[in-house]
């Protein structure tokens, strides 16, 4: 050995096995961090790869603002003659879905466009041809495969107008071979596209080739266009399209790196912990050290190389395990709807992954070293005698002042109505500062805690029970800190799915209020604001009118749009939102929602809706300080028309940032002239199975895409929706909850091994080795057992101020516990704990006893 | 083998047929090849009932061995022991363990008391560790608390109480279940003289007026000195016996054997070495 730092990592060799416990949580954490990276990429990768396919030679896109709106017939002249345009085309486009056997399946994207309009795409056939005309489609080579279909076979699509068989006339591939994760896209021939999609003239969208080279040519002409066609149309280079879903996934992506950040937290809680049991287990080693002249400095050195070292080690198995987390989470967004492509590598991850893992090893220790710096020379000869360290009221004082604006910060996050970094930064700030504070807190309440949660056990097995309650609260550090380490991951699964329990209580109390419906045909899957939808054939709605025992069948257009109508001659661009479109004149007969309609009857104001009035939502209303009596802009594809508030909506759908107006209005501004879903009402009560069972014949026989369903399946077709996000959270939580495990193992290992000579005594009084095992395990449960006491309470009261923040922007949204999740925890962490004992006990079982009588 | 001397229990006189302890041809080996250890080598060892019998050798001659292998604490390689007439062997873990726990009290030179039980709790451990909670036992770990002198410390930590005071709550613990059999290794090895005397005086009422069957391992000819019998052991064999009572020719009779021992330090390679160790 030729140095000090020699020394140390001979050190490390020599206990590997607590070394693995020691960095599961770096390996974890910077796994995390490495797979949302690759993940974020992968997902970049993919929209630009995609809209450089489709939008292949194009310079310009027009569009409406809103989904499903449509651009004028004219348009497309008007684009054609703008100055500095070179040539345009336009296409129609819907979302179909394949019709098998067995029921309708894979949803296709699919643009009705003329031979030039598709060669403004990257893309190159594969087998067969381009479509000319009639009924035939041209898919992609990949979801074609995928689907079973090859050129020459019929593809059965249902449509907007009901199902239609197409003859596969030709595969195609993007040039740029994008993945898009299983989503279909095909074209059809503009004509049959238009009788399909049910629009018999104006265009979804509008590409325009500028015959000029250069950015600014393409921004001069983007400037014209934007004049000619105003706010209702959006005017953007492919370029910008992608950037615009980039920041539609900002959300999400600061979602996946704060659940990153909370694993390595939780990575970098395991290294404190750790090292602080080896800084005091050494006590003995480094007084030595320290009277063979070793200056503090060295210590400190030294403590710190062997962490770091262990963060560099950690970081390269994460950096693998990375890997497998991006391909999961891959599966998992796949799982949930998003598109995602193959898993992109770059080379930021790795260098992402050895830094943070570095930083947190780094930040972890370095307390214990300080720490270990402190050791006198004459611990040499004292070892750790006389040091069981009581927790400093200090420390009390300063856990509340983290916990209090922690709080706040969480409010502040929910509160906002947009995720800007300052925000995200004050909530994740705030969630941290609050498990901070706790970790400081926790020591009080480890004495009682183990106490009160060893009861049961001590009155099954005293000894055991007492024992394991009196290891835990010897060292109400040790233990403090490993049971924080599990609750970081208990509390933020409570307090997340306190979110989702309190919105899906809010929303189903809001359907109980306000559906005066008995029934609602939709298309399978129906998820407004997650993209395009399928819409119903115009048809639909006079077959079920039609049908005995229908009372009222009407209409409802949602629609999704990057900007909400403002109030007029006001600045600025409104906020995402939805748009809606009812009929007026009977629809107080499905739908009973709480309405404001000011001095105006509820009668009297739906009767000015038909003549054009509108109502917003609450929150909307709430937010942009819009009253009754307000006079709004709309401005659409299609056309720009004043209109008049009539009243404000209670509703918590979209947020309460929604928009509703007249079908006729709706068709005329923004040019959507197909129907989301139908309401329906039965004559009576009893008419309602029969009726649902005529529906269900008829949506079977001729529109297998959509369904019927009762409001009870309504509600639970929304609960199904929100508990697979939440599963989704819950499942990159639960990385964070894997680490803290092994942080419990490497504890008992400790606990196990301080307690040699105990166990030793025990064995030798005549306890079995099952005693010696249970005694672990007890201490073990403890140990998670507190972790989810404080766990469940930290979490709902995170849950708590995250909701308050949210009904700000909101209102209408409730708090309610989400019980289930809290019990699920509660045996999660009763599992966590006997797992986690499995070894140590084992280990602690299998002493000989007369070594261990002669341990020190 | 003698049994009975001038200061052994009040049973020894009618020396009951069956034997506290009757082993034979005990042998313990560690290791193996090169690193082979003969602990024991063919040792026969009797006590009889009421008997109080010193166990004495230099380190390394196996005297912690055999006690160890009286107490079920280990198996020996070879050879039989009988507690009370009934044989250890093909007895496994369990069977040890719950022996261990009946029909035997051990008393260790480091006390090894557990730190977190006051002192009455620690008395009672053996009853805790069996599972039987009824007040007859709990009354019975009062009155030995009592019996030893310390009834008014029953709440008093480990670490409020001397060391005298402490090995004598662990005696107080060997003797809660009334086991066949009481062992102590080293009892005083760890106490300044003051405390020795108070537990050597302790052990010696509890063998003659009490009846209680004690061995005691030692290399202080003093603790010997309170011994009926006092066992020699060399290199895992019997180096003969005399009659406690008299210090002054256990001494004698100790420098003898120790002389011509061999100074190599025999200690018991551990079966796996602990890690961790400081």
């Amino acid at each position: 050995m030729r140095s000090y730092t020699a020394v140390t990592l001979r050190q490390l060799s020599s206990r590997r096995g607590r070394l693995f416990l020691t960095i599961s949580g770096i390996v974890l954490g910077t796994g995390m961090i490495v797979g949302v990276l690759l993940l974020t990429t992968t997902i970049q990768r993919t929209f630009t790869d995609l809209y450089d396919s489709i939008y292949g030679k194009a310079d310009l896109v027009l569009a409406a603002t809103s989904d499903a709106g449509a651009l004028p017939e004219d348009a497309l002249a008007r684009v054609r003659t703008t100055q500095g345009v070179d040539s345009a085309v336009g296409q129609v486009t819907a979302v179909l879905s394949l019709v098998g056997a067995d029921g309708p399946g894979a949803e296709l994207n699919a643009a009705g466009t003329t031979v030039e309009g598709q060669s403004y795409s990257d893309l190159e056939i594969v087998s067969g041809r381009k479509v000319r005309g009639g009924r035939e489609t041209e898919l992609e080579a990949s979801w074609a495969e995928a689907n079973g279909l090859q050129v020459g076979d019929t593809a059965s699509l249902a449509t907007p107008s009901g199902i239609r068989d197409y003859r596969v006339a030709g595969l195609f591939k993007f040039s740029t071979g994008v993945d898009f994760g299983g989503e279909g896209f095909g074209f059809l021939p503009l004509g049959e596209a238009r009788r399909a999609f049910g629009q018999p003239a104006g265009w979804s969208e509008i590409q325009a080739v500028v015959s000029e080279e250069g950015t600014g040519a393409v921004d001069q002409v983007k400037r014209r266009l934007d004049a000619e066609f105003g706010p209702g149309v959006e005017v953007i280079t492919p370029q910008g399209k992608s950037d615009q879903i980039q920041s539609q996934l900002q959300a999400l992506n600061v979602i996946l790196y704060f659940f990153a950040g909370m694993a390595l937290f939780v990575g970098g809680f395991l290294i404190f912990n750790s090292f602080n049991m080896t800084v005091l287990q050494r006590m003995r080693e480094i007084g030595m050290q320290r009277t063979l002249g070793a200056s503090r400095g060295m210590v400190v050195r030294s403590v710190l190389t062997e962490s770091s070292t262990l963060g560099i080690a950690g970081s390269l198995l994460g950096i693998l395990g990375g890997i497998g987390i991006a391909l999961a989470l891959i599966a998992l967004l796949r799982s949930i709807g998003l598109p995602v492509g193959a898993l992109q590598w770059t080379a930021a991850a790795p260098v992402a992954g050895i830094l943070m893992g570095l930083i947190t090893a780094t930040a972890g220790s370095l307390i214990p070293a300080l720490r270990a710096g402190r050791i006198a020379p004459i611990r040499a000869v004292l070892g750790s005698e006389g040091l069981r360290s009581r927790p400093k009221p200090i420390r009390a004082v300063i856990g509340i002042c983290l916990v209090v604006p922690g709080l706040y910060g969480a409010f502040t996050l929910g509160a906002a109505d947009q995720t800007t970094t300052a925000v995200v930064a004050a909530g994740i700030g705030g969630i941290i500062a609050i498990f901070f504070g706790i970790a400081l807190l926790a020591p009080f309440v480890v004495s009682p805690l183990s106490r009160l949660l060893s009861w049961p056990v001590r009155k099954l097995a005293p000894i055991e029970g007492r024992l394991a309650s009196d290891s835990a609260r010897a060292n109400p550090t040790r233990t403090a800190a490993t049971a924080t380490a599990l609750l970081i991951g208990l509390a933020l699964v409570v307090g997340i799915n306190s979110l989702g329990s309190s919105f899906l209580n809010s929303i189903e109390r809001e359907f109980d209020r306000a559906f005066a419906r008995d029934l609602t045909v939709q298309p399978r899957g129906l998820n407004p604001g997650a993209g395009p939808q399928q819409s119903l054939a115009p048809s639909v709605l006079g077959e079920i009118s039609d049908l005995p025992g229908v009372a009222v069948a009407t209409p409802e257009r949602l629609v999704a749009t990057a900007q909400l109508p403002q109030v007029a001659g006001r600045k600025g661009n409104g906020p995402q939102g939805l748009l809606f479109g009812f009929d007026p004149s009977v629809y107080d007969k499905v739908d009973s929602s709480q309405i404001d309609t000011g001095e105006l009857t509820r009668a009297e104001a739906y009767a000015r809706v038909g003549k054009g009035a509108l109502t917003v939502g609450k929150g909307y209303a709430e937010e942009a300080g819009i009253e009754i009596g307000d006079e709004m802009l709309l401005e659409g594809a299609s056309g720009a028309e004043p209109a008049p508030v009539v009243a404000i909506v209670d509703t918590i759908l979209a947020g309460g940032q929604t928009v509703s107006m007249s079908l006729e209005k709706m068709a005329r501004v923004y040019g959507i002239t197909s129907d989301t879903q139908i309401a329906v009402k039965a004559d009576s009560v009893d008419a309602r199975a029969e009726v649902k069972r005529e529906i269900e014949r008829l949506l079977e026989a001729d529109y297998p895409n959509l369904t019927v369903l009762s409001n009870d399946e309504i509600k639970s077709e929304v609960e199904s929706q929100i508990s697979q996000q939440f599963g989704f959270f819950n499942a990159l939580v639960a990385v964070a909850i894997l680490a803290s495990l092994f942080g419990i193992v490497n504890t008992l290992s400790m606990s196990v091994l301080e307690r040699t000579r105990e166990i030793g005594v025990l064995r030798a009084l005549g306890a079995t080795r099952w005693q010696i095992r249970r005694t672990v395990a007890n201490e073990s449960l403890i140990i998670s057992l507190i972790g989810a006491v404080l766990g469940i309470s930290i979490g709902v009261g995170l849950g708590w101020a995250l909701l308050q923040g949210l009904a700000a922007g909101v209102p209408g949204v409730v708090y309610s516990p989400p019980i289930g999740t809290m019990f699920a925890v509660a045996v999660a962490a009763v599992l966590l704990g006997l797992i986690a004992a499995i070894v140590p006990a084992r280990r602690a079982a299998k002493l000989d006893v007369v070594d261990a009588l002669s341990y020190e | 083998m003698s049994s009975g001397s001038k200061r052994s229990g009040k049973r020894s006189g009618d020396a009951d047929p069956v034997p506290a302890i009757d082993a034979r041809k005990l042998t313990k080996r560690y290791g193996s090849g090169t690193s082979l250890v003969k602990a024991l080598d063919r040792l026969d060892f009797r006590v009889e009932k009421g008997e109080m019998v010193a166990i004495m050798g230099p380190s390394g001659s196996g005297k912690s061995t055999l006690l160890h292998l009286l107490g079920a604490l280990e198996t020996p390689t070879s050879g039989t022991i009988a507690l009370a007439g009934e044989n250890f062997e093909g007895l496994d873990d369990r069977g040890l363990t719950l022996l261990r726990r009946e029909k035997i009290g051990f008393v260790f030179q480091f006390f090894n008391l557990l730190p977190s039980l006051n002192a009455l709790e620690n008395v009672m451990l053996p009853a805790l560790i069996a599972g039987r909670r009824d007040p007859k036992v709990e009354k019975r770990g009062r009155s030995l608390l009592k019996r030893v002198g310390l009834g008014r410390r029953e709440h008093h930590l480990p670490s409020e109480l001397s060391g005298g005071e402490q090995q004598r709550v662990s005696i107080a613990r060997a003797l809660l279940l009334e086991p066949e059999l009481v062992l102590a290794d080293e009892p005083t090895g760890n106490l300044d003289s003051r405390s020795e005397a108070t537990v050597l005086d302790l052990l010696s009422e509890l063998n003659s007026d009490e009846g209680h069957t004690i061995v005691l391992v030692t290399h202080d000819t003093t603790a010997a000195a309170v011994a009926g019998r006092v066992s020699f052991l060399r290199d895992g064999k019997s180096a003969g016996e005399v009659a406690g009572g008299d210090s002054a020719k256990l001494i004698r009779a100790f420098a003898k054997l120790e002389s011509p021992a061999s100074k190599t330090k025999k200690r018991r390679p551990s079966a796996k070495s602990p890690r961790g160790k400081r």
